[in-house]
């Protein structure tokens, strides 16, 4: 029977970012959200290189990372699950975590246009708490 | 440790006063699945087709699982499966008569999986190969080649007459059958998204050589392009190119490493994470 959860997941060719990653960070973003709930399986290596089309070393390359940071967890006999302790991604440090990279490019191209941290600051701080009422 | 499948040494090869493979050395090893890339005319098909034995070579040495490849025993060869660029089937025989005709030659054809597929695929039996269209006698072709499930599969541009979802299944067919089966896989095409998707390894042939190979995660990567003042840009270890772009800007496309590409952030150089599309433009050039 197909996974359920198999439905989540899609990969862009095309990207410039290699397509383990972009199911690394999906799943962690899944999990973050609640979507994927701790103890529920994921998708066979298998069966989700079939749905993707995607060669299968990629998505165990993806599973592995996913394992070493303690998203998935290997149980015997069942595959891969969401880890219990993945609670954890949804503390507000593994979250901004996630916002880092994100953060990094923002830091970058502020440089580049040479806008000063009180001024980028006071645009984010207007733009995350939505247009004025 | 297993020897490589391919070994091509120091290869030449031309055609009348034509150069087409110059010095080229190629190593592939077993369990690789690796996408071969080149614009055009760079000699791809020639290549695979001197790296099989199925064309001379001018000087240098061409291997395939240890053998000359010109003097293949019958046991290896029956290790081959190859879809060529120009389907070469038997046109005065039907589909039936063409697969029977091949499986007297392999003890490990599996007739079962033909079977399936050619309902799968939609391949009419009794038709004689000539009345097929273009698309059927590539999936024909593709069929004839998984059917003695080779150790080595070579795939010239095989998905080129097929429309997406008959290249879509066919992925499906390497991913669930082949692949799995830890088959070396050599397959060229200019369908990218099709080659992100299932290579692991990315070769690229320019001026008759293998110019880079290297796992496309880790192309995608460690390339980026960097723009700036031809003046002012550092030199870096691993630069694939450098070009004049107007009076005063270059562009580079370089392998970084992760402390390398902190440094270039840091001196706020312009850098752009790059796609295959845009690598093959710039390494193909």
């Amino acid at each position: 029977m197909p996974d359920p959860a198999i439905q989540l997941f899609s990969v862009t060719a095309g990207s410039t970012e290699p397509i383990y990653r972009q199911l690394v960070e999906q799943v962690t973003r899944l999990v973050a959200s609640g979507t994927l709930q701790p103890g529920q399986s994921m998708p066979s290596v298998r069966e989700l290189a079939g749905a993707l089309a995607v060669n299968p070393m990629t998505i165990s390359k993806a599973y592995s990372l996913l394992e070493t940071s303690g998203v998935l967890e290997r149980q015997r006999g069942i595959g891969m699950l969401i880890a219990q302790h993945s609670n954890n991604t949804r503390k507000i440090d593994r979250r901004i975590e996630l916002l880092t990279p994100t953060l990094n490019k923002l830091i970058f191209e502020a440089n580049q246009l040479e806008l000063d941290a009180d001024t980028v600051i006071a645009q984010l701080t207007s733009m995350l708490k939505g247009p004025a009422q | 440790m297993k020897p490589p499948i391919v070994e091509l040494n120091s290869v030449f090869k031309s055609f009348d006063q034509h150069s087409v493979l110059r010095d080229l050395n190629w190593r592939i090893e077993p369990g690789s699945v690796i996408g071969l890339l080149g614009r055009n005319g760079a000699g791809k098909s020639t290549l695979l087709e001197c790296l099989l034995g199925l064309r001379g070579i001018d000087r240098g040495s061409n291997l395939l699982f240890g053998e000359s490849a010109q003097h293949l025993s019958s046991a290896t060869q029956e290790n081959i499966g190859y879809v060529p660029q120009q389907s070469d089937l038997f046109e005065w025989f039907t589909t039936q008569q063409m697969l029977s005709y091949f499986q007297s030659f392999y003890p490990r054809w599996n007739q079962a999986k033909v079977e399936q597929l050619i309902s799968r695929w939609d391949i009419p039996t009794n038709r004689l190969i000539s009345k097929l269209s273009v698309g059927q006698k590539q999936r024909l072709s593709i069929i004839r080649a998984l059917a003695h499930q080779p150790a080595l599969l070579v795939l010239d541009e095989p998905v080129a007459s097929l429309d997406p979802s008959g290249r879509r299944d066919f992925l499906r067919e390497l991913i669930t059958d082949v692949i799995e089966r830890e088959t070396t896989v050599i397959f060229s095409t200019h369908i990218l998204s099709d080659l992100e998707r299932i290579a692991m390894e990315v070769a690229f042939l320019n001026d008759g050589r293998i110019k880079l190979q290297e796992p496309l995660d880790n192309l995608l990567e460690n390339t980026v392009r960097i723009i700036g003042d031809t003046a002012s840009l550092p030199t870096f270890a691993k630069e694939l190119s450098r070009k004049q772009i107007s009076a005063q800007q270059s562009s580079l496309l370089v392998q970084l490493t992760a402390s390398e590409l902190a440094q270039a952030q840091h001196n706020a150089l312009n850098i752009d994470a790059i796609g295959l599309e845009d690598l093959f433009i710039e390494l193909t050039a």
